[in-house]
């Protein structure tokens, strides 16, 4: 028969295996699905020489297919070598229909379908039929198997149509019409909003539409998830009958293979885009890596957003931040009351319990009254499946034995008319903070516990008796929320919790103090808080069940066994003793986002990627609740050897956690920081991506960044003007670093409203920290004179920022400007802005040159200074401080706007200037020396300011230019052994040479000391930064050398100190170690 | 001759690098007295007084490595060479590092004078370098471990098989970097550093201030094993199995 399967058309080389499978499986699918035949077949069977059913059935259909196959032979019309219509299709008919399954079969015979007369999950494709009885679509998954299950016509029209039409739009009606307001497990993870049930099919339709413009369209129906599936691999094999190609493989169309189907999915737009040759390369391809890839598509990368989608989604995340909110709405109330009478007299006080019954589910369900019997289960998706976990089970499902943890599809196994339905976040907020309204109305002392159960102390109630109190706070939860809730009532804690586990569902339970015995006495362990498996199972293998057996046992022996705090907590337990008070909630300690559910990674960017986006939402939690942390903790799941893929449905398995921590000195909740530790964290794992199944990040040793925010004046506009150079006020981020960084905030222009690329690369770890989290400053802050010079671009961009205000103000400050301006500080200004818009560089300068005013505010107001220079230094103004605004040196004074000033004013300004005093009283001529000076210091400032970018471009390169017009020593020796070191140019040798030279020459005056480190400075960060990737050596050679030397120089020594930081951070970012010097 | 004139300037590069690895590494293990100086003898190579493992299996472990490098290297698969010194416990004590990148885009035919002359500087260095080396315990063993860019395809040759996946004992902290010699030309750049524990290494908790992070993720490490005693230990089925001498 083997020989017979030659003959037919549609079947090729992979036929035998074909039969393989279906042999196998029909065992067992065939039984069910023979069950009209059953009889037939025992009963001919018994006298048979088959051995039993399965193997009468096996050859039964074996006999059918050769059957079927030697018609088919002879009976299809194969038309000029293309594939036959139904290629691929395999019908299996259910039930009468029109036209009949005789027709339906003749169809398939003539044009290369199959037909089974006994269904197989592996055989057959799609299921026939034009009615279903109400059992059967109710639980449809164990009837169709997944499979399609779709109207005749669809044969008919098809043949009609002379190609393989969708069979989407020709669903059974009962299947199609069925609502799914169930949210499917894909929709989380779709970037737009549409959810899967739109978007499997789009990109299908895509597919067929691109492949056939006759193709009629069709509307895109609401199926199921795995009918869906199907459809996809369905289409996928119709794309490759239309191309026509031939291929071999014809198990990689099994129509079982879900992931197969959920790669191409995955794959969508690029599947219809390729080529006919790769089409079916693609579809052999994913199904052999459908064994080993996992879909892409839920997982981690494919969807940019799946971490933030993930939370979305996560019961346990809402229940984790549920703290933080409710922190949030009662802040008064659950810090405000302290133990003040609480626990002074155990015996007299009353705890109530209060506890909503089966809260997810009940949330969910009040808006449908009609559900309120039937059982219902809360789970986040609902596929066919079934291996989401249940998370919530009302009454009437727990009845089923349907218990949380429980995978959906061993649930509907228990009791198959389970509704599933998925979470409501929004209503379980709502219904929440209903409830702890009422909590907190009738009781001002309620400990939270979670968002569904609290303790509230009714020892000061107003309503004396508890009970009483109990039903007045269920009724009005009842009646306001429409969710029941249970309460215990008894002397402390423990008891109350208990009581409320009697009470439940929708009930309420009062324990007296002297019942309390009694009612321990043969409550079983495991109802005790604090006893889980572990616990339970030593107990029992000492023969302790009930708290009465546990009374028994003597508190010393019980501490032995268990450890003193586990032994005692048994011991209280056991006796019904709780001391706690009713308290607050307890501040966290640490703050964290963990994800252990779809991460499959494929490459090292995806970890990145994914390790990005978990830092951003622990930032975004650290935020929300305020706080900055130090520790950080990074936890992997990492899959163990050998561990299978899940059977959860992209669940985490077997895996080892491994983690590792790292505390940074100062705390931070900043992401860029954030990212970098556990980038680094993640370096120390290594671990092959493939294998991580999870990720959290926790953070921890947490510090209040209000306080913080206090303690270190960050972006207070006050540490930028006291600074002895402060950057410009305008864009208030602020700096509290060491004086390189400030020397930096130079770099920061008034203009770069956003931290411009360039600036944030060059810089180091440390700076990078400080110079994010830039803000707009307020609209008052900004000087209007700077941003009218900007160009029109950069102007329009920040007026949005600012909504479209600042142009206002612009206009009506122009107009006040015109009046009050006179032409001298117009020029001024002019220059002012004329520079510092042009080059980052001198805004240093006008910054010297603005923060000096204040100084000389009197004389300015005197010469009639217009109004729009004093509003440009407003800000300086507002600083107190004057004698730190005043610049050290008169290199720090923008000498083109000191030379427009009138003699008297200049003459004044000189005079504060402590530097220059002692210039002053040198020098014979003052007005004369302090010109001479100027003209170079402007030389000076010019280059040092405007031009210390690409200080190593050119040949030589323009260092040595800047360096040998200066008139710092230090700077023109050094370019002098530029020339005389040889042509190499590299700062090794110029050192080297350096170190020859008579010392004298390395010391530097006083007032010259800070522009010469800079300008040093500077050369040697951009020499690290252009050679440290391709020389180390040179590097290495060169800070070995500038440490010698700087035994000599105090300014060398200075320059060390500070580029060694950038240093160290540029070898560790490219080699991963710092630099032994 | 003909032959080599065919070949890529990558291919020719590699197999310059590679014939160049083969005798630093050796030089490094020879200068790390791992083992007797019996096991080696002196040769010239580039016109330098080298020393080359007469050990067959020393020899045989160090070409082979190296070799199986190559066709990595052509493809600009290696990022780092490690020759990786433990202590009996396992635990790094010193690494020398290879920091390759071979221009994939170079076109020009290579001159492999100018090549071999700036190879021969590293191999001039190495002796000088051996002071800011640190001495070795007892019972050390050593090893070649090779840094990836990217995790490399299912090998073609049978040499290139030879290197598998392995995980390594790394530092807590970032190490102490004491660089040897660099070298960037046209057809290919190369480094030689040394790495250290850092002195706060023993602390297992905690960045100290101003430590830098580290950027990139060591992707991926594959290695063989060497012990002492010239018995090989090679985590790999494939290979011939557990050499006894």
């Amino acid at each position: 028969m083997r020989s017979h399967n030659s003959n037919s058309i549609c079947s090729n080389n992979s036929s035998t295996s074909n039969d393989k499978k279906r042999k196998a499986s029909q065992k067992t699918l065939g039984m069910a699905w023979g069950a009209n035949s059953r009889s037939a077949s025992r009963s001919s069977f018994r006298s048979s020489p088959f051995s039993d059913v399965g193997s009468y059935m096996v050859a039964k259909n074996r006999k059918l297919q050769d059957q079927f196959n030697a018609e088919a032979s002879c009976s299809t019309t194969s038309s000029n070598g293309k594939k036959p219509i139904f290629h691929g299709v395999s019908i299996f008919v259910d039930g009468f229909t029109i036209p009949s399954s005789q027709e339906l079969r003749a169809y398939m015979l003539k044009n290369g379908g199959r037909f089974e007369n006994y269904f197989s999950r592996n055989s057959v494709t799609h299921i026939i039929c034009s009615n279903l009885p109400n059992s059967k679509i109710k639980n449809l998954r164990s009837f169709s198997g997944g499979l399609p299950v779709v109207k005749p016509t669809w044969i008919s029209d098809s043949f009609a149509a002379n190609k393989l039409l969708s069979w989407i739009p020709y669903q059974l009606d009962q299947l199609a019409n069925e609502t799914h307001n169930q949210s499917k497990l894909l929709s989380f993870f779709t970037t737009k909003s549409s959810g899967i049930n739109n978007d499997v099919p789009t990109c299908m339709t895509d597919e067929i539409e691109t492949k056939d413009v006759n193709h009629p369209t069709f509307e895109v129906g609401e199926g199921e998830d795995d009918n869906l599936n199907v459809s996809v691999n369905h289409a996928v094999v119709e794309e490759v009958m239309v191309n026509g190609r031939v291929h071999n493989d014809e198990n990689s169309y099994e129509p079982r293979n879900t992931s197969l189907v959920d790669q191409i999915s995955s794959r969508g737009e690029s599947t219809s885009a390729q080529s006919q040759s790769s089409a079916s390369e693609s579809v052999q391809e994913s199904a052999t890596s459908a064994a080993v890839g996992p879909p892409k598509q839920h997982t981690t990368l494919a969807d940019p957003s799946f971490v933030e989608n993930y939370f979305k989604y996560s019961r346990l995340h809402f229940i984790g931040t549920w703290r933080r909110r409710y922190r949030k709405r009662f802040p008064n109330l659950s810090s405000g009351f302290q133990q003040t009478s609480s626990g002074h007299n155990p015996v007299k006080s009353s705890i109530i319990h209060v506890d909503m019954d089966c809260f997810f589910v009940s949330v969910v369900i009040r808006k449908h009254p009609e559900l309120r019997n039937e059982p219902v289960a809360v789970c986040h998706s609902d596929t066919p499946r079934g291996t989401a976990e249940i998370s919530s089970a009302n009454y009437p499902a727990r009845n089923y034995g349907i218990r949380a943890g429980m995978f959906v599809g061993d649930a509907k196994d228990l009791c198959p008319q389970l509704v599933v339905l998925p979470y409501d976040f929004e209503a379980y907020e709502e219904v929440a903070d209903q409830f702890y309204n009422i909590l907190h109305k009738h009781c001002n002392k309620v400990q939270a516990v979670s968002c569904d159960e609290a303790f509230l102390d009714a020892t000061d109630s107003v309503v004396d008796d508890p009970q009483l109190l109990a039903s007045l706070i269920r009724e009005e939860i009842w009646k306001t929320t429409g969710c029941s809730a249970s309460a215990g009532i008894a002397g402390n804690l423990l008891i109350a919790r208990l009581a409320t586990r009697t009470a439940k569902p929708n009930n309420q339970c009062y324990i007296p103090s002297d019942k309390v015995n009694d009612y321990l006495r043969d409550l079983p362990i495991k109802a005790l808080p604090g006893i889980g498996h572990v616990l339970e199972e030593k107990l029992k293998a000492q023969e302790i069940k009930t708290c009465g057996e546990l009374c028994m046992i003597s508190k010393e022996s019980l501490q032995r066994d268990f450890g003193s705090k586990t032994g005692e907590m048994l011991w209280n337990c056991s006796r019904g003793i709780d001391n706690r008070p009713v308290g607050v909630l307890q501040e966290s300690k640490s703050i964290g986002a963990e994800v252990n559910w779809g991460v499959r990674l494929k490459n090292s960017r995806d970890a990145q990627t994914f390790l990005l986006n978990l830092c951003k939402e622990v930032s975004l939690r650290m935020h929300g609740c305020s706080v900055e942390g130090r520790t950080f903790t990074l936890k992997i799941k990492k899959r163990k050897r050998g561990a299978k893929e899940p059977i959860k449905y992209m669940g985490h398995g077997d895996c080892e956690n491994i983690s590792h921590s790292l505390t940074i000195p100062m705390a931070t909740c900043d992401v860029e920081v954030i990212q970098r530790v556990s980038s680094q964290l993640y370096g120390c794992f290594n671990i092959a991506v493939q294998d991580i199944r999870g990720m959290g990040l926790q953070v921890s040793k947490l510090e209040s960044s209000d306080a913080g925010t206090k303690g270190r004046q960050r972006n207070s506009i006050l540490t930028w003007c006291t600074s002895k150079i402060g950057g410009p006020t305008t864009i208030g981020s602020a700096k509290e670093e060491n004086k390189g960084s400030e020397r930096q905030s130079i770099n920061r222009n008034p203009n770069d409203a956003r931290p411009s690329n360039q600036i944030s690369t060059n810089y180091s770890d440390t700076d990078r920290r400080d110079n994010r989290g830039l803000v707009l400053p307020p609209l008052d802050d900004v000087d209007l004179d700077v941003v009218r010079s900007l160009p029109s671009e950069v102007l329009s961009e920040i007026n949005d920022m600012y909504g479209g205000k600042l142009t206002e103000l612009i206009t009506v400050n122009k107009n006040r400007n015109e009046h009050t301006s006179n032409s001298l500080c117009d020029s001024s200004h002019k220059t002012t802005h004329d520079e510092i818009y042009g080059t980052k560089g001198p805004l240093d300068s006008s910054i010297a040159f603005s923060s000096e005013f204040p100084s000389i505010k009197e004389e300015i107001q005197s010469f009639a200074v217009s109004e729009s220079g004093c509003a440009n230094l407003d800000i300086s103004t507002s600083s107190t401080d004057i004698m730190d605004l005043m610049p050290s040196s008169l290199s720090q004074v923008d000498t083109s706007v000191f030379q427009q000033l009138p003699e008297t004013l200049k003459f004044d300004i000189l005079k504060q200037l402590p530097a220059h005093r002692k210039v002053d009283s040198i020098g014979a001529e003052p007005q004369e020396s302090s010109h001479a000076r100027l003209s170079e210091n402007q030389n000076l400032s010019l280059h040092t300011l405007s031009s210390l970018k690409d200080l190593w471009t050119g040949k030589p390169p323009r260092w040595v230019h800047i360096f040998r017009n200066n008139n710092c020593r230090i700077l023109h020796f050094l370019s002098d052994m530029y020339y005389t070191s040889g042509t190499t140019g590299s700062l090794s040798s110029i050192l080297q040479r350096s170190l020859l030279g008579p010392p004298s020459l390395l010391e530097a005056s006083d007032s010259e000391g800070t522009n010469d480190v800079r300008c040093l400075f500077e050369l040697l960060k951009q020499y690290v930064e252009i050679i440290m990737e391709s020389d180390i050596e040179e590097i290495y050679v060169c800070f070995r050398l500038l440490k010698r030397l700087a035994v000599k120089s105090k300014v060398l020594q200075q320059v060390y100190d500070d580029v060694l930081p950038h240093l160290q951070a540029s070898a560790g970012e490219i080699y991963g170690g710092s630099l032994q010097l | 001759m003909d032959r080599r004139e065919r070949q890529s300037p990558q291919a020719e590069t590699a197999r310059v690098l590679v014939e160049f690895l083969e005798v630093a590494i050796t030089s490094i293990v020879h200068l790390k007295g791992i083992y007797p100086p019996g096991a080696y003898e002196r040769r010239r190579y580039m016109n330098v007084v080298v020393h080359r493992a007469r050990h067959p299996e020393l020899k045989d472990y160090i070409h082979s490595a190296v070799n199986g490098l190559r066709s990595h290297i052509l493809k600009g698969l290696v990022e780092r060479v490690a020759v990786v010194f433990f202590n009996a416990e396992n635990i790094p004590l010193e690494r020398f590092i290879f920091r390759v990148s071979v221009n994939q885009s170079y076109g020009e035919k290579v001159e492999e004078a100018d090549l071999q002359f700036s190879l021969r500087s590293f191999l001039i260095k190495l002796p000088l370098s051996e002071p800011l080396t640190k001495p070795l315990p007892m019972g050390c063993r050593w090893e070649i471990t090779t840094y990836f860019r990217s995790l490399p395809e299912a090998s073609t040759s049978e040499e290139a098989d030879l290197w598998i996946p392995t995980d390594m004992k790394q530092w807590m902290q970032p190490p102490l970097i004491t660089p040897v010699k660099s070298m960037s030309s046209e057809p290919m750049s190369l480094q030689l550093y040394m790495e250290h524990p850092s002195l706060s290494e023993p602390n297992p908790q905690g960045l100290s201030i101003g430590n830098p992070f580290v950027e990139k993720y060591e992707w991926f490490s594959e290695s063989f094993r060497v012990k002492r005693n010239e018995k090989f230990q090679i985590g790999m089925a494939s290979l011939p199995s557990v050499l006894e001498k």
